[in-house]
């Protein structure tokens, strides 16, 4: 019932917003300039209004047009856009010439501010809001895959409402934070996140990820994402723009005489896109044997054994691990079969409209997604109200307010400990249905092995991990023009979220027993309140100069509260007074304030030669006194060249070089620099007991350096019909603020200091146009690609690396190596003796050298990306590929597997054993004596000891993928020329398709999935959820 | 008019921007305590405590995976277990760095608290120094022994990152200082100090009596020389023990209370390990070598130390050929040994029994509830399956006590009468000092049952153990296994006592049979582990000085023998 009345309301107040707008129609055909065809699908819009329609199959259209409506502008993709003046004609017929309309594109720079895109000198990628409408992703940065050259995203594989980590032009900082700062309208967002996929620690047994701050974002909200590459497009954000800055612009309302409705909805559902690959000969047990029920063949025999090392299937009835006697055979879609198909369903209403001075937008969205992991999912609810008014002639206002709640079910946790630790090892012949009663009759876990095991539905449908989100950002600006020359803003903005996270490990689980939860909340705020003095003059007719005066003040806080507890009094009662044992943690109010006044100013000279200087300097309560003021200039240089090459623009049309230098720098968070003692809450039989944190602070700590040199190119050829965008930079940032870990002899376990260099160094090449386009078709390809070298120069004397991440098992971890890169995986090898055979000991097993040796990298060589459009009359095909060549990751996860003998791969030497060509030492150490070893082992034995090996796990993550492909069919007009509807598009879309091409001994993960999103913990893999492949349809209506 | 007031609203802004009046004030950490809201002995409380009871991750790791099983006192690979008893004689970086990281990373408590309390710090105080000396000598004892070289000389030097490792026999004098000087500065003193000076409860080992803890650096230091005693290039050793044995030795244990309540993962016990998870795959039974020493010999700490098996009947079905060669060919000599380790057990009654039905099927009957049997320490994973559970004899409840039921919790040993005792009788057969060395020795065996609420009843008595006989190494034999059976659930001490003296000679002897036992890492093979692998730690922030100290006293692996072992058997 709510659901019609609101239905009824959206119609109403459409239709009356499509009576007030009727005034006089004028109808007319679009064709090519180049070869006069006509041209279906334009878009025709009432200039300053959101009314519009497109050409039908014919070329035609028929708009109603306001009385005053002055202008009508035409545009196409591949053709120029053209703006026809009304008059007092009701015909208007339009010729569109072929080419970009890039050439004065205008572009959002740092601070906002509106640039055109041919006078910068340096380097920025804008992707439009529809290429992130169309096919949906629930965190609208995983769209940027492939659409822009020199960013690396790596998706945590959490599913909805998961983190994705960004890296722009390489890392940086070895221990801070490497991901961009985000800004919304204008406002710092806080893209912090909990959990420990977002955290320092490298333990591999658990990981969560409870997503961060840009995932709140609601994809149709947003008109425009701009990506500063780098400190030389974002140096006046100064201590933030270290990593580059994605500035977010959200849409407004239109100045309409009506009222504009849109609707969009897009469902899209989810299949494991990579599962194992599994073998089905082999089930439940060890050694070969088959469990008849005699001696030493009896069910607790069985239950001794998880793994699938048992005999060959015959089909025959042996014991089963409830106890029954069951047919011995394979269950191939065991695992398969635990995932349901999954589903987003978003649901986007926006109302727009105003007058000449006046617009307001109102959104709402409702976002339910259904993991693909039975009973999880999340529910969002986005509000969005954006308002924008002209006091009077000199004075307007922009506010806006969104308003975002999230709640998710039952994310999953990562890890050798996670949910599909317990899912993926599964022995081959059990039937997952048998595990769905998931509890003994005395609380305790049941499962199919008497060892400590963990039971999937146990943890999907019993155990918890809830977590809500509360969001509200906003702001409001007051805009005034104090000549035509000279104007200001005035504006706060504020970003608060709090966020309440419920864990729960039931009574019975296996490894809480007596049950634990933990219940955590945490705020976060970061407010933003900054001027901004704007400057525009023409000094002569050639000679132009722009300025901007600015100043900011941040203040961020943090606050936690939590309580831990374990062991319940009443095992089914999960909560504070059921705990025997209870921890309670309170952070009070942590605040940082960093305060900033920044300038700017841009000459030209006769529109080809530009040159922008920058400067700011912030105060960051964070560093200590003499540190704390810190300045971080800029500039860039670009000239227009084709004019003087090419005056005709016979082949070519637009040339620009540019070069720019800028230096920014970051902060720390609070607290880093006072000594103090930590007291203990629970001391030693309940003595008051302090101690020392085990980090020597520094409190003489200095701002991180970075200055970052790039050069560029811009060029587009044959009437624009091809472009070229090129850029190289070197990044250099030193005085790193880290921790360095020293020897724990010293006293300490790291230093904290301001030590080091890092370096990257990189080309970015952006390649496009249209190699096609006549009649009714077109075909339009944009390709980037970019390569990005990150290494580590320097540390500390003495020290030469730095470990990012180390297993619990202790046998991978992952570095920086002075003078070598940045995320190198190192792990152990087989051991090989100096004649370089294998070495085996007395009972003939592979021996593990323990001294570890560089196995990898984890970051790619280089990512690309190219995105076709092919377009027949109204039809659209988007297809978008991404690629990612180079890069190696562990993959904890294939050595689990191999261990429980449930891969392909172990079938090797199950029946026949092996005696591997390796040697014995029958000697000593000091004169050994190399013995060709005779000794067979089984193949439950040989990959007991290959599972253990990390080398033998290092895959290379080398891939290519059909990231997207969306069909779009816009309804021709003349279906709504009675109704009150103006257009309608239908799109199917799919996301993650398909590999295209990964290597071969990938094949059982998907090698562009990290363990985490954070710096620690990359280029290794343990048990994470698979990646989905998802397909759906989106409908778009606007009224 | 307007203009200005708009450009005097930016110079507002302007001077906001600018002020930096309260970033002082909130940079400051209200949970932080700073040395004039503290004083010292709270600082002391957490460097004795994590020498002993540090969190699960290395209680479970360095203590139960590695050290009390060396040290014959526990043992893994029963069925149902999680690993077979081969478990760390092949080199797993995960728990070898669990316990590198646990005992290099203890050192910051104990520099703390004497950087607190030397001259001219913030609690200048030389009495609470000359303790911290003294759990450093401790500290270093065990680290040193566990590994052999490692940071010593340099370390606690805010100007070296990267302290070199170095001898032991250098570490082994180092620490002699430390302790002489401890001595030295206490005197006749009793007390650290009055009111918040006085180490008083913090202390939770003495309590704050200085005389405890100077008669504990001395026992201490006799133990350190005796341990060198013999290696090469020790020739110091000689002096200290005669000094050692001139000043006072413990005659009353040193003890460390148990936290029944503390969170496991500050401070955790064996039950930590043993109830926090179902089934039997965190648990372990008792060695073999142990029980039979203390039932051979009617020692009545035998029920104080482990509980009689549950017992049961089981039966055993050879392997088909074709399934598993192995197992096949293996079986009746592997039923032989399980059985004849049984039966070592057997009272005389005849009632654990061996039934074989014919080829292919053997039935183990072990009584319920009557007997003490120890699990053969080492077994491999092939012998896994016949490995009952139900045969072995667990450790008693006090060792294995959960926390929070209000039950106690056994001590932890930190050093005691009998190991005063034990250490002096051996000095006296080496030809050290004065008094009957039978006397010193049976006051060992009497402290060391004390320890467990029992004393020497007249069986035990009448048991050959009860009195030193023989030639001077059978003498020595009898002290170090008694030294070794009073060290249960001290594994570190245990491991070191058989590596130096060479008993039980059953442990130290390592193994022969690969078809029952775990050989262990290329370069351990059949042999004693002698110490462990360093932890990745000083391969990642220390590689020099690592490489330079392998290089000095051999492969990094389990076989390398330390310095003072050198000179054993």
């Amino acid at each position: 019932m709510k659901k019609n009345l609101f239905l009824v309301l959206v119609l109403s107040i459409a239709f009356i917003g499509s009576v007030i707008a009727q005034e006089r129609t004028i109808t007319g055909t679009v064709t090519s300039a180049d070869d006069g065809t006509t041209l279906p699908g334009v878009n025709v819009v009432v200039q300053g209004t959101s009314i519009g329609t497109v050409t039908n199959m014919d070329g035609k259209y028929s708009i109603n047009v306001p009385a005053d409506a002055e202008a009508l502008e035409f545009s196409f993709v591949g053709m120029m856009n053209k703006t026809v003046p009304i008059g007092s004609s009701s015909v208007i017929d339009v010729a569109l010439e072929s080419g970009f309309e890039a050439m004065d594109e205008v572009v959002v720079t740092a601070l906002g501010i509106s640039r055109e895109k041919k006078a910068l000198g340096y380097a920025i990628t804008e992707v439009g809001g529809e290429e992130l409408a169309t096919v949906k992703e629930t965190n609208v940065i995983n769209s940027l895959a492939g659409r822009v050259a020199g960013v690396v995203l790596t998706q945590s594989p959490s599913g909805p409402g998961g983190g994705t980590r960004v890296v722009i032009r390489g890392n940086n900082s070895i221990t801070g934070n490497n991901q961009p700062l985000y800004v919304v309208d204008g406002i710092p967002m806080d893209n912090s996140g909990f959990g420990s996929a977002n955290g320092t620690g490298t333990a591999n047994y658990r990981r969560d990820d409870y997503g961060t701050g840009v995932s709140d974002l609601n994809p149709d909200d947003i008109e425009s994402m701009t990506v500063l590459k780098g400190p030389n497009a974002a140096a006046l954000y100064g201590a933030r723009a270290a990593n580059g800055v994605i500035l977010i612009t959200t849409k407004k309302g239109r100045s309409t005489k009506g009222m504009g409705v849109t609707y969009t909805h897009s469902s899209t559902f989810e299949t494991p896109l990579l599962l194992p690959e599994y073998q089905n000969q082999y089930g439940q047990g060890t050694r070969g044997y088959y469990y008849d029920g005699s001696p030493s063949f009896e069910l607790s025999d069985l239950l001794n054994s998880g793994g699938s090392w048992g005999g060959k299937f015959d089909g025959q009835d042996y014991l089963y691990w409830t106890g029954e006697t069951r047919p011995y055979k394979a269950q191939p879609d065991n695992v398969k079969d635990f995932f349901r198909t999954g589903s987003n369903m978003v649901n986007t209403i926006a109302f727009d409209g105003g007058t000449a001075n006046s617009s307001l937008r109102f959104s709402y969205t409702n976002d339910v997604a259904k993991s693909i992991l039975p009973n999880a999912g999340l529910k969002r609810h986005n509000f969005n109200v954006r308002g924008t008014t002209n006091l009077t002639d000199k004075l307007s206002v922009d506010a806006k307010v969104t308003y975002f709640v999230q709640e998710s079910e039952n994310r999953p946790f990562h890890g050798t400990e996670g949910l599909m630790a317990y899912l993926y090892d599964i022995p081959r012949n059990l039937d997952i249905n048998d595990l769905k009663d998931y509890q003994n009759p005395d609380y305790s876990v049941r499962t199919y092995t008497s060892g400590t095991n963990g039971n999937p539905y146990w943890i999907v449908n019993h155990d918890v991990n809830n977590d809500t989100r509360n969001r509200l950002l906003g702001f409001a600006k007051v805009n005034y023009a104090i000549t035509d020359w000279l104007s200001a803003f005035v504006r706060i903005g504020t970003d608060f979220a709090s966020q309440k996270i419920e864990t729960i490990q039931q009574y019975g689980h296996h490894y809480y027993p007596t049950g634990q939860f933990n219940f955590r909340n945490y705020q976060t705020s970061e407010t933003n309140t900054d001027f901004l003095l704007m400057f525009d003059k023409e000094i002569t007719s050639d000679f132009k100069i722009t300025g901007n005066f600015g100043g900011n003040m941040m203040y961020q806080t943090y606050e936690q509260m939590g309580v831990n507890g374990r062991d319940f009094k009443i095992p089914t009662k999960p909560t504070t007074d059921s705990a025997r044992e209870l921890n309670p943690s309170y952070t009070p109010l942590q605040e940082k304030r960093i305060n900033s006044l920044y300038g700017s100013a841009s000459l030209s000279y006769g529109n080809f030669i530009y040159l922008d200087v920058s400067g700011r300097n912030d105060w960051s309560s964070t560093l200590p006194e003499d540190n704390w003021s810190y300045f971080y200039p800029s500039v860039s240089l670009s000239a227009l060249l084709h004019e003087f090459i090419d005056p005709g623009a016979n082949f070519m049309n637009f040339l620009k070089i540019r070069g720019s230098w800028a230096k920014v720098g970051s902060d720390t968070g609070p607290y880093q620099l006072d000594i103090a003692y930590d007291m203990q809450q629970d001391g030693y039989l309940g003595l008051t007991t302090l101690t020392r944190p085990a980090i020597k602070l520094n409190p003489d700590l200095k701002p991180e350096q970075t200055a970052s040199l790039e050069f560029g190119l811009e060029a587009r050829f044959l009437d624009n019909r091809l472009f070229v965008d090129f850029s190289y930079y070197n990044i250099k940032t030193t005085d790193l603020i880290m921790d360095v870990p020293v020897s724990a002899s010293t006293g300490y376990s790291n230093f904290r200091e301001n030590v080091g260099e890092v370096e990257n160094k990189g080309v970015e090449i952006m390649i496009g146009g249209t190699p096609y386009s006549a009649g009714d078709f077109s075909w339009d390809i944009s390709a980037n690609f970019s390569t990005n070298k990150n290494t580590l120069n320097d540390l500390i004397e003495g020290l030469d690396r730095y470990t990012f991440s180390t297993t619990n098992a202790g046998n991978v971890d992952v570095r920086a190596t002075v003078g070598a890169g940045y995320g190198d995986i190192w792990g152990t090898t087989w051991m090989k003796n100096d004649a370089g055979q294998l070495v085996v000991n007395a009972d003939g097993i592979p021996q593990v050298d323990a001294t570890k040796k560089k196995l990898g990298n984890y970051q790619p060589d280089w990512v690309g990306g190219i995105t076709n459009n092919f377009r027949y009359k109204t039809l659209s095909l988007n297809i978008l590929l991404d690629a990612r060549i180079g890069g190696q990751v562990y993959s904890g996860t294939d050595a689990g597997l191999d261990a429980s003998g449930v891969t392909k791969r172990t079938l090797k030497y199950r029946e026949e054993g092996v005696i591997v060509d390796g040697v014995v030492n029958t000697g000593t150490d000091e004169s050994p004596v190399w013995t060709p070893n005779t000794e067979q082992i089984t193949g439950q034995e040989y990959w007991g000891a290959y599972s253990g090996i990390v080398e033998n796990y290092v895959y290379d993550q080398t891939n290519v993928m059909l990231r997207e492909l969306s069909l779009t069919y816009q309804l021709p007009s003349n279906l709504f020329n009675n109704v009150f509807i103006e257009s309608v598009s239908l799109s199917l879309v799919g996301r993650n398709l398909a590999f295209l091409y990964k290597d071969k001994d990938v094949v059982n993960f998907d090698p562009t999935t990290s363990y985490s999103t954070s710096n620690y913990a990359q280029g290794v893999v343990f048990y994470t959820l698979p990646t989905t492949r998802s397909y759906g349809i989106t409908l778009n209506v606007k009224f | 008019m307007k203009t200005i007031k708009i450009l005097l609203g930016f110079v507002f802004v302007l001077g906001l921007a600018s002020c930096t009046s309260d970033f002082v004030e909130i940079n400051k950490n209200p949970n932080a305590i700073t040395s004039d809201e503290a004083s010292a002995k709270y600082f002391i409380t957490n460097p004795q405590y994590k020498l002993y009871a540090p969190d699960r991750y290395p209680y479970w790791r360095a203590h139960l995976i590695n050290v009390d099983r060396y040290a014959g006192h526990f043992c893994f690979g029963f069925s149902g277990c999680w690993w077979n008893d081969g478990l760390s004689y092949v080199p797993n970086t995960g728990y070898t760095d669990a316990a590198w990281d646990w005992m290099e990373g203890y050192f910051s408590g104990i520099n703390n608290f004497m950087g607190l309390t030397e001259e001219g710090a913030d609690f200048e105080n030389p009495l609470m120094y000359a303790a911290g000396q003294i759990i450093k000598g401790l500290y270093y004892q065990m680290f040193t022994d566990i590994f052999g070289m490692i940071p010593f000389s340099e370390a606690g030097n805010p100007d070296i990152t990267q302290p070199a490792f170095d001898s032991q026999n250098d570490i082994y004098q180092g620490i002699i200082a430390l302790l002489d000087q401890a001595m030295a500065t206490i005197g006749d003193n009793t007390t650290t100090g009055d009111g918040v000076n006085d180490l008083g409860e913090n202390d939770v080992w003495c309590g704050g009596d200085l005389q405890q803890w100077k008669r504990m650096a001395n026992t201490l230091k006799l133990r350190i020389a005796l341990r060198a005693y013999g290696a090469p290039n020790a020739t110091w050793a000689t002096g200290a023990i005669n000094q050692a044995l001139a000043a006072d030795l413990l005659d009353s244990d040193v003890l460390m209370e148990k936290d029944a309540i503390i969170s496991q993962w500050s401070a955790a016990c064996y039950g930590d390990v043993w109830h926090n998870f179902g089934g039997t795959g965190s648990k372990w039974t008792v060695g073999k070598t142990l029980i039979d020493y203390l039932r051979d010999n009617s020692d009545p700490r035998l029920e104080k130390y482990a509980q009689v098996a549950e017992g049961g009947q089981f039966s055993f079905t050879r392997p088909k050929e074709a399934d598993d060669v192995d197992g096949y060919t293996n079986f009746w000599k592997r039923v032989d040994f399980i059985f004849a380790s049984l039966a070592d057990a057997d009272d005389g009654s005849n009632d654990i029994t061996l039934v074989n039905q014919g080829d292919t099927l053997a039935t183990i009957t072990v009584p319920e509830e009557k007997y003490y049997i120890g699990q053969p320490t080492r077994l491999n994973g092939k012998i896994y399956g016949l490995v009952k559970w139900e045969f072995f004899s667990k450790p008693a409840e006090i060792v294995t006590q959960q926390k929070n039921i209000g039950q106690p919790i056994f001590p932890e040993i930190i050093l005691t009468a009998a190991e005063s005792y034990f250490l002096q009788a051996e000095a006296k057969v080496l030809g050290f000092g004065s008094g009957s060395e039978n006397q010193l020795y049976q006051d060992g065996i009497t402290a060391a049952m004390a320890l467990w609420g029992t004393a020497p009843t007249a069986e035990f008595q009448a048991s050959p153990m009860w009195t030193l006989t023989g030639t001077d190494a059978e003498k020595l034999e009898q002290i170090s296994v008694q030294r070794w059976l009073s060290l249960y659930t001290d594994g570190f001490e245990a491991w070191s006592v058989v590596r130096k003296s060479g008993y039980p000679s059953i442990l130290a002897d390592g193994i022969t049979d690969a078809d029952i036992f775990a050989v262990g890492e290329a370069g351990l093979d059949n042999d004693y582990p002698q110490r462990m692998h360093y932890g990745n730690a000083p391969q990642s922030n220390n590689l020099d000085n690592y490489n330079a100290a392998v290089a000095a006293q051999g492969p990094d692996h389990q076989g390398t023998m330390l310095w003072w072992a050198k000179t054993a058997k």
